[in-house]
């Protein structure tokens, strides 16, 4: 009994274990700078970004659905919130502003998947370029000045408890997804299309309309990222397609934490924070520019390679559990004197 | 241990001795428990032996031993042709001689017939260069000895069930018929067909029995596995049958009768289950009750101008060969493929096309025939499988009752006897075939239908299930649905049917009723053989049967 919950939680709860001895191993290599609040409340707030965007990804990945523009549309999102607010406009309007441009890319990106049957990776993949091109159009290719407007940098940097704000807005959001993806019918209805989209449509589900939603939902996330990341850091021209592959990286690895096999929402965020865990300390030992790069490639691909081995081994094990125990019952009943086994020590 | 005596099978004796399949104390076991436990098999070169179960008796895991992808427990003996299957190993089971059609074809959907055709035995070349010319002559002959008239270069994914299941017994056949092929004739002592009829209509039942018949003449030992008690009549010398993993008997078909074999299926007299007769409600036909269904000059590219009605409590079925348009009609009334012209009424409201959605609002269910790619989501668990299609029913705003999916689950599970019973968290995949048919049916039946539009809803399900499924649908009809059924089981057909729509070359040919309806009629109508003359030789195999 205590080895198959033992088994159990070290399948399905392997990154909080990982996550666990990162924060031992570097704690006792640099005593002085890892573990302290400082480096927690940075680590929290400064992957907050990336945590939203990594759910943005989640939720048409979850019907089956890639959208590789979404590092385009925050990066496009920020840049218009930026600009709104120097020319004048209002806090408020630069931010529903930005969102609603999320929220219409993603509307596009449902357009050319759902009405013109384009492949998601196709038109996410071109619609990106499109968007990129039309931030240079916007900004004439050089970067706008930070907008120097303390309430706006508030709305991300006001202190909840010693995090950044940034962090519970980002944690809201991550409760509000995991209430639909796994509470609602809307959520059951992505992972039966993403399981199988025909299957799916002969029970009923509205396929096109779901596949539209979820990508309207992931461009409106991107919408919010964006505007988070212009509170928090400032305008910038790149970092949106630089935290694409960390957002689907997060989210793989994710789907093998909690509920194995399936993307789901703790698994992504606690994915971002081991990396980035693991990211910070290594930062502190030595400075190279390649780690985080390097870190979340590699561990994207040994992570999944093990997960999956993993998965395979404990249904060896527990085969052989099983063939020996029917050894032992057949003894047994044949009127062999063989003791309790012990539960076999 | 016995290895030893017989690496050297030659000296033991003529080859006649040996036999084509020897097995001995076969165990499994998976993780869920046993699957196979201490199960004997000998099979003689030419001999047609049959293997009968229920679902998740052990036959396929049988099989895949045989074909080297489970690995048996140790202690277990297997041979091929007289010499030691190394097990676990594909390679070995191919080398020794033993050639499989699996019930999931294994073709390659989006390739050709010719390609799929090649994947095995390799394609001809010429300095690494595939000879198309060659490859596609290879297919055409091996297409013609099993008399399928199809062109080489069609996409799997293009064909009909029963054209699929055809290609794979060429195919399994083919390095042994087509000795110019450029690899050794391989030497096949022993040929599996696990259920190679499941999805064939009768017509081609026929022609497959025979082709069965010619490879064992030809001194290869094949194992059939099949569902249909009438086929092991027809074509097997000995039966053998699996019960939860155990060999319950394996005993001469000549000694046989159909009860006997039906007690060693179910370890219990089966009880049919009969509906009562429907003839008080057709007495009250006076008062002309509305048609649940009513399809007129429906068209499309497989349908031409059909029209006809289904009544609240009645059970249509729909016959006809492959290509007939049986197996369109139920998914062009549900919306599932592209009508031309005419128009569907649900009690007088109208069906629009391709809306399965707006076909569910208006109470139809449908069942399709492809299971794993269109019926069921086999890496969600059964419970999601079950709630997909009622998530109204758990909706309590804000969260989706669990405790209510649960029990609706377990309900289904009790009442349509899902094994294993405690297994509904668990992924759709772990089941076996007949029971992830049940789970979809569960899913249906929870929404009470009033009319069900079913395609092969019992393919694949054995006898105990079958008539469990079959039961469960009388008590619907009995409750007033609507039921239309088209299968190319035309056993099931007769079975069950009250009325008989027998299609040919897309539009109805005819509609057969009460004493018309039986297997004999039913073939006829479908081939379009006119006239009332009995063919005796097409009678033998029933009267055998019977």
């Amino acid at each position: 009994m205590i080895g198959i919950n033992r088994n159990l939680g070290f399948d399905r709860y392997s990154g909080l274990y990982l996550w666990a001895s990162l924060i031992i191993v570097f704690s006792i290599w640099q005593p002085r700078l890892f573990p302290t609040s400082a480096t927690v409340h940075s680590v929290a707030a400064n992957r907050a970004v990336a945590a939203v965007l990594a759910l943005g990804v989640m939720i048409p990945l979850i019907g089956g659905v890639f959208d590789l523009a979404i590092g385009a549309t925050a990066n496009l999102a920020t840049l218009s919130a930026v600009l709104l607010i120097t020319n004048g406009h209002s806090i408020a309007v630069a931010v529903i502003v930005a969102i609603l441009i999320g929220a219409l890319i993603g509307a596009i990106n449902g357009f050319i998947v759902v009405r013109l049957r384009v492949g998601s990776f196709i038109a996410t993949l071109g619609m990106a370029s499109v968007l990129a091109a039309v931030q240079i159009i916007v900004t004439g290719n050089s970067q706008p000045r930070s907008p120097s407007n303390s309430t706006w940098t508030a709305l991300t940097q006001t202190k909840v408890l010693g995090f950044q704000i940034i962090v519970l807005y980002m944690l809201i959001i991550a409760a509000v997804l995991w209430w639909g993806l796994r509470h609602t019918p809307a959520g059951r209805y992505l992972y039966a299309i993403g399981s199988s989209p025909e299957a799916a449509r002969l029970s009923g589900v509205r396929v096109d309309f779901y596949t539209w939603m979820s990508l309207i939902a992931s461009g409106t996330l991107a919408g919010i990222a964006g505007v988070l990341y212009a509170s928090l850091s400032g305008p910038s021209l790149s970092y949106g397609p630089a935290l694409l592959l960390p957002a689907f990286a997060a989210v793989f690895l994710g789907s093998t934490q909690f509920s194995p096999g399936r993307y789901n929402v703790w698994g992504s965020i606690l994915a971002i924070y081991v990396l980035a865990t693991g990211v910070k300390g290594l930062q502190l030992v030595t400075d190279v520019v390649w780690l985080d790069l390097m870190f979340s490639g590699g561990a994207l691909i040994a992570a999944v390679a093990v997960a999956g081995g993993r998965q395979r081994a404990g249904a060896e094990a527990k085969r052989r559990e099983l063939v020996r125990q029917e050894d032992h019952h057949d003894r047994s009943s044949m009127g062999e004197p063989s003791a309790p086994a012990g539960e076999d020590g | 241990m016995q290895a030893a005596d017989m690496s050297t099978p030659g000296a033991l004796g003529p080859s006649v001795s040996t036999s084509a399949l020897r097995i001995e104390s076969l165990t499994k076991t998976f993780v869920g428990g046993r699957a196979l436990d201490g199960v004997d098999l000998n099979i003689a070169p030419g001999e047609i032996h049959a293997l009968l179960g229920e679902n998740g008796s052990g036959k396929s895991t049988l099989i895949k031993v045989l074909a080297g992808y489970h690995r048996p427990d140790p202690g277990s003996l297997l041979q091929i042709g007289g010499l030691d299957l190394e097990v676990g190993s594909a390679h070995s089971s191919h080398a020794l001689g033993a050639r499989f059609v699996h019930q999931d074809l294994g073709l390659v959907e989006s390739a050709s017939i010719s390609d799929n055709l090649a994947f095995g035995p390799g394609f001809p070349t010429k300095w690494g260069t595939i000879r198309s010319r060659r490859t596609r002559l290879r297919a055409t002959a091996a297409l013609e000895q099993m008399e399928l008239d199809l062109d080489p270069g069609a996409l799997i994914e293009s064909l009909s069930p029963a054209q699929k299941t055809g290609v794979a017994v060429a195919r399994a056949l083919l390095a042994d018929s087509v000795p110019d092929s450029g690899q050794p004739a391989g030497d096949v002592q022993l040929l599996v067909l696990d259920e190679p009829t499941a999805r064939l209509p009768d017509s081609e039942v026929e022609h497959l029995l025979e082709i069965v018949r010619t490879v064992a003449d030809r001194g290869i030992g094949v194992l059939y596995v099949t569902h249909r008690l009438d086929e092991v009549f027809q074509i097997a010398e000995r039966a053998s049958v699996l019960r939860d993993g155990v060999k319950v008997a394996s005993e001469p078909v000549a000694g046989l009768t159909r009860d006997a074999l039906l007690h060693h299926l179910l370890g219990a007299a089966l009880e049919q289950p009969h509906r009562l007769n429907i003839a008080d409600e057709s007495s009250s036909a006076a008062g002309q009750p509305k048609a649940t269904l009513s399809v007129d000059r429906l068209t499309s590219d497989v349908l031409t101008d059909v029209s006809f009605e289904v009544f609240p409590g009645e059970v249509v079925g729909v016959a006809g060969i492959t290509g007939s348009g049986r197996d369109a009609l139920c998914a062009t009334i549900f919306g599932a493929r592209a009508r031309d012209e005419g128009t569907v009424h649900i009690r007088s409201e109208i069906l629009p096309a391709r809306r399965p959605d707006l076909a569910m609002s208006r109470d139809v269910a449908y069942v399709p025939a492809e299971r794993k790619l269109q019926g069921c989501f086999l890496d969600l668990s059964a419970r999601e499988n079950i709630s997909i299609a009622n998530l109204r029913d758990f909706w309590r705003v804000p969260l989706l009752s669990r405790t209510k999916e649960t029990a609706i689950t377990k309900r289904w599970f009790e009442r349509l006897g899902v094994r294993p019973r405690e297994a509904i968290g668990q992924p759709l995949s772990s089941f076996s075939g007949g029971n992830q048919q049940k789970v979809v049916f569960g899913k249906w039946f929870q929404r009470v239908p009033v009319m069900f539009l079913l395609d092969e809803p019992t393919q694949g399900v054995d006898v105990g299930a079958k008539a469990e499924l079959h039961s469960a649908l009388f008590d619907a009809a009995q409750e007033g649905a609507a039921i239309l059924m088209s299968s190319s089981d035309v056993d099931e057909l007769v079975t069950v049917c009250d009325r008989v729509i027998v299609m040919r070359s897309g539009r109805i040919a005819d509609t057969l009723h009460g004493d018309q309806i039986n297997v004999h009629s039913i073939t006829r109508s479908a081939l379009g053989m006119a006239g009332d003359v009995v063919e005796p030789g097409s009678e033998s195999a029933n009267a055998v049967a019977s």
